[in-house]
């Protein structure tokens, strides 16, 4: 990804030198062209089109931001309702994540998301110890909650 | 006895877009300075060609999977395209129109159609050339 991304900005630079105008604009025009040839010879990295990382990157962020709005109405449901009839309680969530960064990111979007909060993760880095506010019903819908953030971090560390 | 093309095909990977780039820096020069887009396809090809040069046939089949005698269809679906726009303003064929245009990011810029007609070109260009190298490479 990153020698994509040298790539490019070195291509926008030769465009600069080749039209002989050193102004923003030219650096983008470069930049655009060079993005353009870097799509068409896609396939030609082992990493994928790094474009599409980035787009990862931004769908992962509103994933986040939705789920943190949606939570934080669940929460205010349980404040306001008068009778206390949760169950909290704390369980294992196995993780594919390998990278040390991925597995922070998931720990801090899973604790930014009010409900469930990481407490430990376990030495081979395989499982993380969630204390969820409300297990009984919400186990499966966590879980569920889980994959969809996996898989968008996946979406971009691939 | 296989060799290891390593530094050939480390090279390939800069240069490759390097060359495309000045490729394209000509095609667009065409207008006011030398180029055009004869040139600019020709050396886009060449620069196909150096990564056949450095790879086989097989992989940039599967780096650039086009068949480029679509893509020389498609150059002279351009070009007569843009000559037979013209036929749709009551003027006669292959009569070009420009005009100055605003467009966001690049501010005012001029656009003549005769460019699409040098997209053609270059799109014919790059088919031909690419179809004559890689039908002759494949025969045994």
């Amino acid at each position: 990804m990153a020698f994509q991304i040298l790539l490019n900005i070195f291509l926008a630079f030769i465009w600069m030198f080749l039209k002989a105008a050193y102004d923003p604009m030219t650096f983008f025009v470069g930049y655009f062209f060079g993005l353009l040839i870097l799509f068409t010879f896609r396939r030609f990295f082992n990493s994928r089109f790094y474009l599409f990382r980035i787009v990862a990157v931004i769908k992962l962020f509103f994933i986040f931001i939705r789920e943190l709005i949606l939570s934080n109405i669940a929460v205010l449901k349980v404040i306001l309702k008068p009778k206390l009839d949760m169950k909290p309680g704390i369980f294992a969530m196995p993780t594919e994540l390998k990278k040390d960064w991925e597995i922070t990111i998931l720990a801090n979007l899973i604790t930014l998301t009010p409900g469930t909060l990481v407490i430990d993760i376990s030495p081979d880095n395989k499982t993380l110890y969630i204390h969820a506010m409300d297990i009984e019903d919400a186990e499966d819908a966590i879980n569920s909650i889980k994959n969809s953030f996996e898989k968008a971090i996946m979406e971009v560390s691939r | 006895m296989k060799s290891n093309d390593i530094i050939l095909q480390t090279i390939t990977k800069v240069t490759l877009f390097v060359i495309i780039l000045f490729s394209i820096h000509l095609f667009f020069a065409g207008h006011y300075y030398p180029g055009g887009g004869f040139i600019g396809g020709l050396m886009t090809s060449g620069a196909i060609v150096l990564l056949l040069l450095a790879y086989d046939l097989k992989t940039v089949a599967k780096i650039l999977p086009v068949d480029f005698k679509i893509v020389a269809a498609v150059g002279l679906l351009f070009a007569v395209g843009t000559g037979a726009g013209s036929l749709l303003f009551n003027v006669p064929f292959l009569t070009h129109a420009f005009g100055d245009m605003n467009i966001p990011l690049l501010g005012e810029t001029s656009l003549h159609t005769a460019t699409l007609f040098d997209l053609g070109v270059y799109l014919v260009v790059i088919g031909v050339t690419m179809t004559i190298i890689q039908t002759i490479g494949e025969s045994e």
